[in-house]
């Protein structure tokens, strides 16, 4: 059985125990994952809508011409349907669909001339939410495919990041090296430079120099499964103030894996890693103004639920697979990033991330 | 996401240029009897608020306020982290964040009196974000994309000299395609790292890999490439997006055949007349079996406004033709940037 049959069964078990008829998921190539859930297929342009019935048939409606084409060639057995008034056409399907009940998601995503087509929806979120949290074992293998290959990527990157080449030409040359492997999709953004550095952003031509630190978060896609890795190198020799700061990182993150196990509550996993940065006098920097989370979920969305913050009391559960990573700002050397994908198991995490916890030492030498 | 290189780069885009656009949509709001205007952006639909303010989201999602006489409002759900960043491509903007961008926009709205709301693509705005706007102000939403239509129709010559860069880069990364690999994967490997180092913002690239066979272009990874093969490279640059797809082969005869076609379509792009039937003008060309041209159409960047079924005229200064022609009983596929206005840049013309 193929994965996408499997989340197909899934679907239709989670409908049928909830008494739904029929399903509408929104997808764009932001916020794809609803939309894969259902239907196998990568959205890059325009928008898309799947609707599917209790009966588990389930039809592709897509907006752009040029990606109905692309999905009729990349998903042969999927119903793709050219819908160019994308709101009228399924509101049209929603509408004969009569008194059933329908729920849709996700509610905030979903286009306005749906929502007031004057059919009432469900909030269909909470249900493909836990879907999307807590994955099948088929599920979980294309995670361990991602980080597998995150982990080729980052020494690609490593290699790449060499003094007097922008930063844009390193994500070049990863971005080439994913597409060889059948990554079609990475989220990846960048930092270079030195306490200046507040975070990480697109790349905007800096070109690297000895000193600087070169963060990244590398995401690469497997069969529509996102794993991450965090990874911070100098470009040269690490001082030892560099050095001693990633210490703080790296204990962090272990103190982060340490504590997940299922049960335990995304609340308590950021505080495993920020009570470390406490005790070394950084409690402001793993406030919201110098971080946003201290990891996430990664499956069909590369930074999806549950969020690893104080305030989220989301309980982790066996077969969650998520990212720790205590990136914040360092008030000496700048931002740091370091955080490895694992799997939580019955008895604990299975780490994902075969690079090492290290502050690499990047090329210093060699130009160009 | 985009992932490739995002910088404000005055000499191509300047805030003059943006400004000018900002002026032209306040006149047409005017006349509209618009109070405020809303675009929604994120890195799909981003063309609405690229061509007003230059900026495109990398990630995430954010709505463009402009009320007449005072600077744009992007408000975003990005984090403030990275402000600096959205302020160093954005300059004409004022930035504002918060994880309910919409309830920002509408404090704004209560706040300044306005009530009657023009909204690109109202249908398609996000329902989270109408129900934000709507929970704190009394406005009425009125869907102005034929406003923003009007105002957009005419593109700049900032904009068409970015076209025309975008084209100039495509080109050149398409040259890295090696027509004589056995797979498809191996034949585009270099393509995308060539486009990205040139300085594209993004690239999608798609295949066709046996044209005798398929004629359809899709990710379809490392598949066995047949005599005749075509790749798309959807590219980004600067904001402002072109396709450009090619036929390729590796045997002799038929490449020399494929290229005279190629130097018949670069003849004609500048000549085709977007405003009336495509048809019979590319008719004059070769065998034409199906064709669609697409133009950069409110949010979206490319979006198709013709076809060889619906051959109706556009208002659009350029656009992106892709079209099957049939060459001794195979089909060869070609596209790129075709209009009357899309010229030469005066600075490339006088060089």
């Amino acid at each position: 059985m193929s994965t996408a049959e499997t989340r197909r069964k899934r679907l239709a078990r989670a409908m049928a125990e909830t008494g739904l008829d029929a399903l509408v998921l929104y997808g764009n190539a932001w916020q794809n994952d609803y939309l894969r859930y259902a239907v196998d297929f990568g959205i890059l342009e325009g928008e898309g809508i799947a609707v599917v019935g209790r009966d588990g048939e389930t039809a592709l409606y897509l907006d752009l011409p040029i990606e109905a084409e692309r999905a009729s060639v990349e998903c042969p057995e999927a119903d793709i349907r050219l819908a160019s008034d994308l709101v009228g056409e399924v509101a049209a399907v929603i509408e004969r669909l009569g008194n059933s009940r329908v729920a849709a998601g996700p509610a905030r995503h979903l286009p306005y001339g749906l929502v007031r087509s004057g059919k009432r929806f469900e909030d269909a979120t909470a249900l493909i939410d836990r879907l999307l949290m807590v994955k099948a074992q088929d599920e979980l293998d294309w995670v361990r495919k991602a980080a597998a290959i995150a982990d080729e990527g980052y020494a690609v990157f490593r290699a790449a990041a060499r003094p007097g080449r922008p930063d844009y030409a390193l994500i070049a040359e990863i971005e080439a090296f994913f597409r060889t492997k059948g990554v079609d999709d990475n989220f990846m953004i960048i930092g270079v430079g030195g306490p200046e550095v507040r975070g990480m952003a697109p790349p905007s031509g800096k070109l690297l120099k000895p000193g600087d630190m070169v963060t990244t978060e590398l995401t690469p896609c497997m069969g529509g499964y996102y794993a991450q890795i965090c990874r911070t190198l100098v470009v040269g020799e690490p001082s030892q103030a560099q050095q001693q700061a990633f210490y703080i990182f790296k204990e962090a993150l272990e103190a982060g894996i340490a504590a997940v196990k299922p049960g335990v509550t995304a609340a308590d996993v950021a505080r495993a890693e920020n009570d470390v940065f406490r005790r070394y006098g950084l409690g402001d920097y793993v406030t919201s103004e110098y971080t946003r989370v201290r990891g996430h979920g990664v499956g069909l969305f590369p930074d999806t639920k549950p969020q690893i913050l104080e305030d989220v009391t989301t309980t982790l559960e066996e077969n969650m697979s998520i990212i720790v990573h205590p990136n914040t700002y360092h008030p000496e050397v700048g931002y740091i990033v370091l955080g490895d994908t694992l799997i939580i198991g019955a008895d604990g995490p299975e780490v994902l991330a075969r690079t090492p916890r290290e502050l690499f030492a990047g090329t210093a030498g060699k130009e160009g | 996401m985009r992932r490739g290189l995002m910088l404000w780069r005055e000499q191509e885009l300047s805030a003059t240029d943006v400004l000018s656009r900002q002026q032209r949509l306040e006149a047409a709001m005017k006349a509209a009897g618009l109070d405020a205007f809303l675009v929604y952006t994120n890195h799909v639909r981003s063309a609405g608020v690229t061509y007003l303010t230059g900026f495109t989201p990398y990630w995430s999602d954010a709505l463009l306020l402009i009320v007449p006489g005072k600077s744009p409002l992007l408000s975003t759900a990005l984090s403030k982290r990275v402000g600096n960043w959205i302020r160093s491509v954005n300059p004409t903007s004022e930035v504002a964040h918060s994880p309910k961008p919409g309830r920002l926009v509408g404090e704004r709205l209560a706040a300044a009196g306005c009530r009657r709301i023009g909204v690109l693509e109202l249908d398609r705005l996000p329902a989270g974000l109408a129900e934000e706007i709507a929970s704190v102000s009394d406005v009425e939403f009125v869907d102005a994309s034929a406003v923003f239509a009007d105002v957009r129709a005419t593109a700049d010559r900032a904009e068409l000299d970015l076209v025309f860069r975008a084209e100039a880069l495509a080109r050149e990364a398409l040259q890295a395609v090696d027509p004589n690999q056995e797979r498809a994967g191996e034949a585009v490997s270099l393509l995308e790292r060539v486009a990205r180092e040139a300085g594209a913002e993004e690239c999608y690239v798609a295949v066709a890999p046996d044209l005798e066979k398929d004629s359809r272009l899709g990710r379809l990874g490392n598949v066995p490439l047949g005599r005749l093969f075509a790749v798309r490279l959807s590219l980004a640059y600067n904001g402002v997006w072109i396709r450009l797809t090619k036929t390729f082969s590796r045997d002799a005869a038929v490449r020399e055949q494929v290229q005279k076609l190629e130097e018949a379509f670069a003849e004609m792009a500048p000549e085709l007349d977007l405003s009336g039937p495509l048809g019979p003008q590319l008719l004059k060309m070769a065998d034409v079996s199906a064709w669609r041209l697409e133009v950069p159409s409110g949010t979206l960047p490319l979006a198709e406004t013709a076809n060889e079924r619906e051959d109706v005229g556009t208002r659009a200064s350029y656009g992106n033709l892709s079209a099957a022609f049939l060459l001794g009983g195979a089909t060869v596929l070609l596209g790129g940037p075709v209009g009357h206005r899309f010229s030469r840049p005066a600075t490339e013309a006088a060089a």
